[in-house]
């Protein structure tokens, strides 16, 4: 869990009466949902251990410290201690890379593994690295072949620049079993994670795009009765949420230049500036609902890498942003996401956000977010009709309008590397560790607490697990269903984890920055990107590329 | 070496050395000349494949070299004496400079004739003519190219405010020293704090204060980074406030160097101040203003780190810089063969520009004196 949500969330506690409302009233609504609904259900022993470190350090007493982290360490180690003798791993060394990020993740895991350390007799020396540098140190390491860590924290996109130059050790059974693979959330499970075949990740994260909306501007009264004459609805009948791309297009237009509570408000907001490759993640979830087809795995190249940017489908999608950003502020065109989550949407800019599960629910309690909790969250909007690229004809499913949510990124893992496999206490110690970090009570601590993690596991739907930590139902409920309920779609957008798939995405935002400021069409920059990427593809080895997609989807 | 005063006459004594030393120094020479040959003949044949020596990095070779340096010092002492002792001032930075400047340019000029790409399945490899075909093909390249000649025009403007201004602070006004150091101040600023504080705060759409100056000064909806002049302008803008002041420092210079009996001279025969300007002043500091000028430019041709910070190069490439472009293609893509041959023919560029704009400026100059 990202500080800012946890920040939120603790101050919501603040007033008991209003956690306990809020859970009264959260109970229905959840009652209600779909897929949460029968999962809040799960029992759990009062004196569990997940029970115990949710506690930990409970709701009011502040952001969790260095002794927190190695208590939930210590309690965690009951899955190590029935796989590791008392200092079998003495003398055992290895180096874990990670990032630093808000003084999280390699902070949290030295806190969460000197318990281990202590338990197992290994010594870990720790690298930290700045986001902004991971990458670059990644790319080089791989390509110099100067890998000079054991074990590594590292993003799913960047499976295929390990895996083709088999770089990383295969995930033991007895790991598979101590983890409980089983609970991870589907989309996490095979092809994500694994490399031809072989399982190389322990999940500690998970990604995905969601709509963050303004439950102020969608109840408001006056609006309502001004979209009674609105003309185009695009099926939106009563005013309110849109759930569909038709209607978010529709609702944006209709925003424009209207007030609420004497405040100008606007409606859905692009993210049209380049953002070192993230800026891709934005336009893919803005055509995902048109072009990911139901039972088809390929959306962004077919399984011979020809790019499918080039369809209706996704000239749709890009054509959205372009038909919307006149009705967007006035400097949209130069908001990069960041800007547009941090800057424009909580200080009470813009009504409709696509972004990670996290950022909207930051809005409470940050100094400069005016938002407060007008806020609630959804699954990215579906589409009344989807391309079928294979059939190449637009079609309107039976079963209604398409959903596909984007899961950008596909969150952090640990990965073990192979140059451990070579010495089976190593071996043993580095899967350990491992092990530990993505262990299941541990995760659902990371969860609830500032740890720089999302939810990842079925587990987590749990709401009382949550309750225990002192959130309230009703919001955590809206929240998880929005992240749950795209974890586990069957049509979910999966991206392909090719070697330097960055690479494709930049050059993709160069040529949408040429469409979104007007110098090109969308068919144009479509065309454009497609041809670029085609050149990149022969450039990196086509045949290979091709492999590899293949293998990076599950194809093979 | 020693003094020695003979008959009056002040005279430095070379020792020269032995042969046995000149020939130890020959030998030690040979010696680590071999070995440097030696250890760089192993690195490329384990490096190209035809033998496996287990090299897994070219730390021997950079071993090799600093030995051969050394060597290369001891050589002088041994066979040149007192003067291989004077030579030893000077090759510390020679040998730097070849390492660390020369090497590392003709590196590059290999690494541009490569498809080197970190990403790559295969190792990089000689690629003959195809970057640089790709990057007369490049539509990016050539757009910041013609971005860079308006960028490069706006230091003519940035000199005419930096002249005005030296002038002031030349003249004898109130609290001169606060200003001057006053006006540095912006140069002094990190270019990143100000493409912070400038681009994304007070040029901020909708609470920025020059937004909020805009629309009170009647334009209805202010957006400096959204339409392609007012863009390219805001960021022409925002280089300037960093670097006027860099300006300002050389002209002042310029300005408190020229001769007063002159414009004394040119006083007493009763001329304007727009006249002393015209006619003593400008011409006068032609060379100090064609340094300034030439140096800016060069600076400016390097201009990225306010465009990557608030423009990211858009709208639609319409701030872009070369150099800009070079980090996106190096830092986001890992294409280092391509990016390395946009350098260096940027380089190539660069050099053929300022050699001309020398050679312009140094016979303007002659035709003006």
């Amino acid at each position: 869990m990202r500080v800012g949500i946890y920040n939120q969330l603790m101050a919501m506690q603040a007033n008991r009466r209003e956690m306990l409302k809020g859970a009264a009233g959260g109970a229905a609504a959840i009652a209600a949902s779909g897929s949460l609904g029968t999962m809040t259900l799960q029992a759990f022993a009062a004196d569990s251990v997940v029970s115990q470190v949710m506690k930990i350090p409970g709701a009011g007493n502040g952001s969790p410290t260095d002794a927190d982290w190695q208590k939930v360490g210590e309690l965690c180690l009951g899955p190590t201690k029935e796989t590791v003798q008392p200092g079998e791993f003495k003398g055992v060394e290895f180096a874990f890379m990670g990032l630093n990020n808000q003084n999280l993740h390699n902070f949290l895991f030295r806190g969460f593994l000197k318990p281990w350390e202590a338990y197992t007799g290994a010594k870990i020396k720790w690298i930290d690295l700045a986001q902004a540098d991971y990458n670059a140190r990644l790319q080089q390491t791989i390509a110099s072949g100067t890998v000079d860590y054991d074990i590594i924290e590292m993003g799913a996109p960047f499976e295929g620049d390990m895996g083709v130059k088999d770089l990383l050790s295969e995930m033991p059974d007895w790991v598979k079993k101590q983890i409980d693979f089983d609970d991870y959330v589907n989309y996490l499970k095979p092809p994500v994670g694994t490399w031809n075949g072989k399982i190389h990740r322990t999940c500690i994260d998970s990604d995905c795009h969601t709509m963050n909306r303004r439950t102020d501007v969608f109840s408001d009264a006056d609006l309502a009765k001004e979209w009674k004459g609105w003309k185009d609805q695009a099926g939106l009948s009563e005013w309110g949420p849109p759930k569909t791309w038709q209607q978010v297009q529709a609702v944006t237009k209709f925003l424009k230049g209207k007030k609420v509570k004497g405040k100008e408000v606007w409606g859905f907001l692009d993210q049209p500036k380049p953002w070192g490759g993230f800026q891709f993640y934005f336009t893919a979830s803005r055509a995902t609902a048109y072009v990911k087809y139901p039972g088809e795995k390929n959306w962004l190249f077919d399984e011979n890498m020809k790019p499918l940017i080039t369809n209706p489908g996704w000239v749709r999608g890009i054509q959205d942003v372009v038909d919307l950003l006149p009705y967007e502020p006035a400097d949209q065109l130069n908001a990069d996401p960041g800007t547009t989550a941090f800057q424009q949407f909580l200080t009470g800019t813009g009504s409709l956000l696509e972004w990670w599960g996290d950022i909207g629910t930051v809005a409470k309690t940050s100094d400069t977010a005016t938002i407060g909790d007008m806020l609630d969250f959804d699954i990215l909007p579906s589409s009344d009709d989807v391309y079928n690229f294979r059939k190449g004809q637009w079609e309107k499913l039976s079963t209604g309008p398409n959903q596909a949510p984007n899961m950008a990124y596909l969150g952090w893992g640990i990965y073990v590397m192979k140059s451990v496999d070579s010495d089976s206490k190593r071996h043993k110690a580095a899967w350990s560790a491992a092990a530990h970090l993505g262990g299941k009570d541990l995760s659902m601590w990371t969860a609830a607490y500032p740890s720089g993690f999302q939810p990842y596991r079925k587990s987590h739907t749990n709401l009382d697990l949550w309750a225990l930590a002192g959130y309230d139902k009703k919001y955590i409920g809206s929240y998880m269903d929005s992240q749950s309920t795209s974890y586990n779609h069957a049509n979910s957008a999966i991206e392909p984890r090719i070697p330097g798939i960055f690479q494709y995405y930049s050059i993709a935002e160069d040529e949408l920055t040429r469409v979104f400021a007007g110098k090109e069409t969308a068919q144009q920059g479509a065309n454009n990107i497609a041809a670029a990427w085609e050149k990149l593809t022969d450039k990196l080895g086509r045949e290979q590329q091709v492999k590899y997609y293949r293998i990076a989807m599950g194809l093979a | 070496m020693g003094l020695s005063v003979d008959g009056g006459k002040l005279e430095v004594l070379q020792t020269h050395p032995s042969d046995a030393s000149a020939e130890l120094g020959r030998w030690v020479f040979r010696l680590a000349s071999a070995v440097l040959i030696l250890v760089g003949v192993l690195q490329i044949l384990d490096a190209t494949g035809v033998a496996d020596f287990g090299l897994t990095d070219w730390r021997p070779f950079l071993y090799a070299f600093l030995l051969w340096s050394v060597a290369l010092g001891a050589h002088q002492v041994l066979t040149r004496g007192e003067a291989g002792q004077q030579a030893l001032f000077v090759l510390p930075g020679l040998l730097f400079t070849l390492a660390m400047v020369i090497f590392p340019t003709l590196f590059g000029l290999y690494i541009a004739f490569t498809n080197w790409n970190l990403n790559g399945a295969s190792s990089h490899h000689f690629n003959g003519l195809d970057n640089l075909i790709t990057l007369w093909n490049d539509a990016y390249f050539w757009n910041a190219l013609g971005n860079m000649v308006f960028y490069v025009l706006s230091v003519l403007v940035q000199y005419a405010i930096a002249f005005g201004l030296a002038l002031l602070l030349n003249a004898e006004i109130r609290a001169r020293k606060f200003f001057r150091v006053a006006f540095l101040l912006p140069f002094m600023l990190s270019p990143v704090a100000v493409s912070w504080m400038i681009g994304k705060s007070i040029m901020e759409n909708r609470f920025g204060p020059a937004a909020t100056l805009a629309r009170y000064l009647g334009w209805e909806d202010p957006a400096f980074f959204t339409s392609p002049w007012i863009a390219r302008t805001s960021i022409a803008l925002m280089d300037g406030w960093v670097w006027i002041p860099f300006m300002i420092i050389m002209l002042l210079a310029g300005l408190q160097a020229l001769p007063n009996d002159v414009k004394e001279a040119a006083k007493v025969d009763g001329a304007s101040a727009w006249q002393m300007f015209k006619a003593i002043t400008f011409p006068l500091m032609l060379p100090a203003s064609m340094t300034a000028i030439v140096i800016r430019i060069i600076f400016e041709l390097k201009l990225a780190d306010i465009v990557i910070n608030v423009t990211a190069g858009g709208p639609g490439g319409a701030t872009d810089t070369v150099s800009s472009y070079i980090y996106r293609v190096y830092r986001d893509r890992s294409d280092i063969g391509y990016g390395t041959t946009i350098a260096e023919v940027y380089l190539i560029l660069i050099i053929i520009f300022i050699t001309l704009l020398l050679k312009a400026t140094s016979r303007y100059m002659r035709k003006m004196v």
